[in-house]
């Protein structure tokens, strides 16, 4: 009968554990549009003719749709999910409109969660990619 | 009226019930005084016959009724002041017993019980001295004198009646002496005749003629004995006449007595005149009318005997009333003793228990007697502000004056002039003279001081100044937009612009205005203090977008501010964002507002506003193309805004 020598056991178990949790972290921090910058509210609030043109990512939670136009799309109000202990995250809470074309065959519900990838025309925040996680 | 009818029909049934109940003709009546009556008329049941509660005391006309009948006192301001006078004189001196007494004895004297062949003489002149006793009391105010003077007439004419019927006689005894001769005379003249007419004449010559001799003489005696004749003719009459003046005379002297209120005296000369006449002259000759209008019966013959009771009847009243009087006033109950000691008073004025009462009692009768006069001076001048006063002070004085009644008269009264003033008012207002005249008239003759007239009259006279300065102010007021300063001044203006359609209806559009304003300031502050500032501000904020001037607004406005500084600043920024054509950006900074003041509906609407519109402008597809970052230079404060989509 074989034996297994221990040594794998010892050195494989904390492996394993530690790439599930590499996997898990990844997955939830990382995903799409990891190469944009996130959307800051405050800016927005403070100037958004600085911001127009400029793509962000936005990762945020679906509050209500305030108007619906068929062939159109939508306008939807979103809450940026942000990290409530962090002092500077605090000045990003709030809600802001999105409007997202027709052309998305996404469904949205109240609650849902979605990193969106926004681009600023003007000063309306246009989706135009969007996960949902 | 009414109660008229009521009276006689009680006066039916009493005249019907007295007869009833009346005692046979002839049945002794017991009088006052020791005298005894006898009444032919139905007397016995006067009692029954009279209604006591007809007395009363007409000042207006100045005169009493009692037991049915009529007394004139004079006139009403005589009348007053003889009520007055008495209550302000001391009482009566002298010893009122002793007076009463000396009456009673005099009548006792006279009685029909006492008076006989013996004493006839001896009685009369006893009684006839003590008038003179009697006279000197106060209270008699020499009346017993007339009394005498009167029985010393009947006693002078006794005796030219004795001297007339001595001459009488003598010229009787002279007539019959005159027919003696005459017939003697008569009787010769016959027998010569009668002789010379049997003695046969000569042959061939005719008998003797009559003689006439002796005719002269029987002529003349003829003529004497009918001078003489009428002489006792005349004296006759003479004495009948001086007999009918001197009846006449005491009878008128009596029914004075009676009208005059001078009972007892009247007694007395009734008892005199009783002693003095003959039975066939008791009948009464003067005043019988007078007398028979107190017993209201059919066929009533005036005795006597009538004119004693009605007199002992007056006084046996004087006497009852003052001890009501009396009875009232230790009760303290003033106002009733006033009105019973009014109607005592002119009963029986001279009535000794009448002026003897006592004068502190009478002195506050005076002083309330002056209240009442000046109660109802100022009813009769309709002085209705006044009145009150002077019945709560003639309560303060007798506790059983009837004063709720004229109270309650008055505040009638009162609220009846003014509701004339406010129809008056109300008829101005409306441009209707002749109605507002009317009125005014009837608010006047109600209460002629009314204060609300006087006012309202001030307003009439002024209102063409007014007019004539208001016109131009409002003008002015409404040209500047002043509109706080128009509502302040609505009355003002409602009244001076009555007449000014045009005006009026700005007038009332500014009002409504200005009232719809203040409505929403008290709703904002009623929000701001039940902890709710962001509902107040909406309020605010919505109001100061129609009345962006007014100051009590902007005093509102800048009180709550200080509580809702956040939610107006993102407001502000939300406002100047749209108004810039940063529709998502004003939509962003309205979710944030929302976010502090969930229940705004001004947020609310702005909202469902900004999105249709930016759902309707937004791309239908995303751009594919690659995101620019912003440039590091770009983001300063002074970016150019885009041109609206």
């Amino acid at each position: 009968m074989s034996k297994i020598n221990p040594l794998v056991f010892a050195l494989g178990i904390p492996f394993v554990v530690i790439a599930v949790l590499l996997v898990v972290v990844v997955g939830r921090t990382g995903g799409k549009f990891t190469n944009l910058s996130p959307f800051s509210l405050k800016s927005y609030r403070q100037d958004w003719t600085a911001l127009q043109g400029n793509s962000y990512r936005l990762d945020c939670k679906v509050e209500q749709q305030l108007a619906f136009l068929e062939g159109k799309g939508r306008l939807l109000v979103v809450s940026p999910i942000v990290d409530r202990d962090k002092e500077m995250d605090k000045a990003n809470l709030g809600r802001l409109p999105v409007f997202v074309p027709a052309d998305s065959t996404q469904s949205f519900e109240v609650g849902q969660r979605f990193k969106f990838k926004v681009r600023l025309n003007r000063d309306l925040l246009l989706v135009e990619d969007l996960e949902r996680f | 009226m009414r109660t008229s009818l009521l009276v006689c029909l009680g006066w039916c049934a009493l005249v019907a019930q007295g007869f009833a109940q009346a005692p046979p003709p002839g049945a002794a009546v017991s009088g006052g005084g020791g005298g005894d009556y006898r009444s032919s008329t139905a007397e016995g049941g006067a009692d029954r016959l009279f209604d006591v509660n007809s007395d009363s005391v007409d000042m207006e006309n100045g005169s009493m009724q009692w037991k049915g009948k009529t007394f004139n006192l004079g006139n009403s301001r005589a009348m007053r002041m003889r009520f007055e006078r008495y209550l302000s004189a001391p009482a009566a001196g002298g010893d009122m017993l002793k007076y009463q007494q000396l009456l009673q004895r005099i009548e006792r004297l006279l009685s029909p019980g006492t008076i006989n062949n013996s004493n006839y003489i001896a009685n009369q002149q006893e009684a006839f001295n003590l008038l003179f006793q009697a006279a000197e009391f106060e209270v008699d105010g020499n009346n017993s004198l007339t009394i005498a003077t009167q029985v010393q007439k009947i006693w002078n004419m006794r005796a030219e009646f004795r001297s007339l019927e001595v001459s009488k006689n003598q010229l009787e005894v002279i007539r019959k002496n005159q027919e003696t001769v005459i017939v003697n005379r008569a009787e010769k003249i016959e027998s010569a005749n009668d002789e010379r007419s049997s003695q046969p004449g000569k042959a061939g010559q005719p008998t003797l003629a009559k003689s006439s001799s002796g005719t002269t003489e029987l002529g003349f005696r003829v003529k004497d004995e009918q001078r003489t004749q009428a002489e006792i003719l005349a004296r006759n009459a003479e004495m009948t006449a001086l007999g009918l003046k001197a009846q006449v005379e005491f009878q008128s002297q009596m029914v004075g007595f009676l009208l005059a209120r001078r009972y007892r005296h009247c007694i007395i000369s009734s008892a005199f005149y009783r002693v003095l006449f003959k039975s066939g002259n008791q009948n009464i000759r003067v005043g019988a009318k007078e007398v028979k209008e107190f017993f209201p019966v059919s066929d009533f013959v005036p005795t006597l005997e009538s004119i004693d009771t009605l007199a002992r009847e007056a006084m046996t009243d004087v006497t009852l009333g003052m001890k009501t009087v009396d009875d009232l006033v230790k009760q303290g109950e003033l106002y009733g003793a006033f009105e019973r000691l009014q109607e005592t008073y002119f009963l029986g004025e001279f009535e000794p228990s009448v002026m003897m009462y006592d004068q502190t009692k009478k002195r506050d009768m005076l002083e309330l007697w002056r209240d009442l006069r000046e109660l109802q001076r100022l009813g009769d001048e309709h002085d209705l502000a006044n009145v009150e006063g002077y019945v709560n002070k003639v309560r303060g004085r007798a506790r059983d004056f009837p004063g709720a009644a004229i109270l309650s008269k008055v505040n009638n009264a009162i609220n009846a002039s003014n509701m004339a003033v406010l129809s008056a008012k109300q008829a101005a207002l409306a441009g209707d003279t002749a109605k507002a005249e009317a009125a005014l008239e009837r608010a006047t003759k109600i209460w002629p001081q009314n204060p609300a007239v006087k006012d309202f009259a001030n307003q009439v006279v002024s209102r063409q100044d007014t007019l004539a300065q208001k016109i131009p102010e409002f003008d002015r007021m409404v040209s500047e937009a002043k509109w706080r300063d128009i509502f302040n001044k609505k009355l003002e203006f409602a009244l001076a612009l009555a007449q000014d359609k045009v005006r009026s209806d700005k007038l009332r559009q500014v009002v409504n205005r200005i009232g719809e304003l203040d409505a929403n300031i008290q709703k904002a502050q009623v929000l701001a203090s039940q902890n709710n500032p962001y509902l107040a501000w909406d309020v605010i904020v919505e109001t100061s977008r129609a009345e962006p001037d007014d100051l009590v607004l902007a005093k509102t406005r800048s009180d709550i501010a200080p509580l809702v500084a956040d939610y107006a600043r993102v407001i502000g920024v939300a406002e100047k964002l749209e108004k810039d054509g940063g529709e998502a950006a004003a939509l962003t900074a309205w979710l944030q507002a929302q976010d502090l003041n969930p229940a705004s509906p001004a947020c609310g609407a702005a909202i469902k506003r900004l999105a249709g519109s930016l759902a309707q402008g937004a791309p239908a597809k995303a751009t594919a193309a690659a995101p620019t970052p912003p440039a590091a230079g770009a983001s300063g404060d002074e970016v150019a805004v885009p041109p609206r989509r």
